[in-house]
């Protein structure tokens, strides 16, 4: 006998109602290695795009995935209008971070919710969901979903921020800002949350670069990478914020990364609100899209996405690749697994932030 | 734009593939992007060794038909790495569907999943693959289902032309009436 037993994970379970199948093997309580099967709800999205043209696109993507919505489309457009020489407004390009950053808090505060639930913590999970409640309030009253917003477009958006809109959200985010102080400070000091996360899931940051990992999974592990401010797009260049990172590389620092981030979110919305010229916020007529190929980033709420465009010169792409964070994560999870103990195995997972809808594109 | 990575990109990508190797153009944010297309295929294991040892990421691999209605063979994979925010994208070519790519995950670990799937999506052969084995789609749909399988948009849009009708009777005698299709 070897003593090494095979638990199936998965699909239906493990952080999130999500279909992904892990194989893992263990030793008495602790996990020896892992194996993943994807594929089981694969939707071909990346040859519907092929078949739609550029500004059915814009709808197509912002449907890869729900808490990311505003990313994938926005993405989508820059690499459109990388190719086509489009200049997008300015008070557009600020009216796109608005909409990508208030989609980050809600993003952030849905992971550590989700976290302090599978650490057993379920008042702190109710209330981390209650205090996201607010920006979905602010997705509501300004684009009218709560979570496909639809507000970008090729060369704009397809929403306006006015008086009014300007002070319902400024007194949303003071509504939101002590909340999120709060639940930092339980992040850092509660011990039942010290005791189940520090120190778990560790990712050293040789591993880290070796997998290619993004976003807050690679910031927590020494990679101050963050596409906001490595190569600015839209109006990053103009705002004030720092890239949150940590060197621990385990379950709890990624957590406080994505809570560092959300408060650095709010504060990139107030400087938006603040400085946004006034002016139009689309095109006055669509550009033809001419034939060649371009790329564009933007850095969403698991980290940097990625768009590439070929084009024909017809109205629809030769072809349309994009590569979501989520997809660069996954493997990782083979060395922050490695050695840990199986109560602590939907943990580790949550704390990659896992998007199946986005890997399964 | 980071010129340091931008020169860096360039000094290695030129010392393995010969001078002049890399395009270059900016979005209007002025980030770089730079542009290889292979003249072999022998040059991707060159611009992969060279790209790691400048400590290069690779972001993802793009595979896709030369021609998107496949009325004639053809394949390209666009490899995209990133060094400390420059993008360089090396592309290379498969005129026939019996050309074959080498694998660069000696380099590059994280090229193992972004392989099998062109593997899987576009039944490409891949040299070297540590670990050859379907990523997405289920066992029961067979390897090359976005390169072979005619979309419906396609069928409604094209119903009337002879190139649907080839693809439709590919391998087989094609019929008389389905000959006259413009």
């Amino acid at each position: 006998m070897s003593g090494t037993y095979t638990l199936p994970i998965g699909p239906l379970h493990v952080a999130l109602e999500e279909p992904m199948y892990f194989d893992i093997k263990v030793r008495g309580e602790t996990v020896e290695s892992l194996g993943l099967s994807a594929g089981h709800v694969h939707r071909g999205m990346e040859s519907l795009a092929m078949q739609r043209n550029y500004l059915q696109n814009v709808v197509l993507t912002e449907r890869v995935c729900s808490l990311c919505s505003n990313s994938h489309p926005s993405t989508y457009c820059m690499a459109v209008e990388n190719l086509a020489g489009i200049l997008v407004p300015e008070r557009a390009q600020y009216l796109r971070v608005i909409a990508d950053e208030v989609k980050r808090i809600a993003s952030h505060l849905f992971n550590v919710g989700i976290m302090a639930h599978l650490i057993g913590f379920d008042s702190l999970f109710m209330h981390a969901m209650e205090v996201r409640e607010i920006m979905q309030d602010v997705k509501e009253g300004v684009y009218g979903n709560r979570m496909n917003l639809g507000a970008c477009t090729i060369g704009g958006v397809r929403y306006d921020i006015d008086a009014e809109m300007n002070a319902f959200i400024r007194g949303k985010l003071d509504e939101l800002k002590p909340h999120l102080e709060e639940i930092y400070g339980i992040y850092t000091t509660d011990p039942l949350i010290l005791k189940r996360t520090t120190g778990v899931g560790v990712l050293p940051e040789a591993d880290a670069r070796r997998y290619g990992v993004v976003g807050p999974v690679a910031r927590a592990s020494g990679i101050a990478y963050d596409v906001r401010k490595k190569t600015p797009y839209c109006t990053y260049k103009e705002l004030d914020f720092d890239v949150q990172w940590d060197t621990k590389g385990d379950v709890h620092s990624r957590a406080l990364v994505r809570l560092r981030e959300a408060v650095d979110s709010v504060s990139l919305i107030e400087q938006c609100l603040e400085q946004m010229p006034e002016g139009p916020t689309e095109l006055e007529q669509f550009v033809a899209i001419p034939e060649g190929e371009a790329v564009a980033r933007s850095e969403a709420p698991r980290g940097e996405l990625f768009y590439y465009l070929r084009s024909d010169g017809s109205d629809t792409p030769h072809r349309l690749k994009w590569r979501v964070p989520t997809y660069m994560n996954w493997e990782a999870l083979q060395t922050m697994m490695t050695g840990c103990q199986v109560a602590d195995i939907p943990l580790i997972v949550n704390s990659i932030d896992p998007c199946i809808s986005c890997t399964e594109r | 734009m980071n010129e340091i990575a931008k020169q860096a990109l360039e000094s290695a990508l030129n010392k393995a593939l010969g001078p002049d190797s890399v395009y270059w153009n900016k979005d209007l944010n002025g980030n770089s992007f730079g542009w290889v297309r292979l003249a072999d295929n022998d040059g991707l294991s060159r611009a992969a060794a060279a790209l790691a040892g400048v400590s290069a990421r690779l972001m993802v691999i793009t595979a896709y038909r030369v021609d998107k209605y496949a009325t004639y063979p053809g394949r390209e994979i666009a490899y995209h790495f990133d060094l400390d925010g420059t993008v360089v994208t090396v592309t290379a070519s498969l005129p026939t569907d019996e050309d074959t790519i080498p694998s660069i995950t000696r380099w590059f670990q994280n090229a193992d999943w972004h392989e099998r799937e062109f593997m899987e999506l576009y039944d490409i052969k891949v040299t070297g693959h540590p670990n050859p084995v379907r990523l997405f789609l289920d066992t029961n749909v067979e390897q090359g289902a976005l390169d072979r399988l005619v979309p419906l948009s396609t069928m409604m849009n094209g119903a009337c032309t002879k190139t649907l009708w080839e693809k439709v009777y590919a391998g087989t005698e094609m019929p008389d009436w389905a000959k006259g299709a413009q």
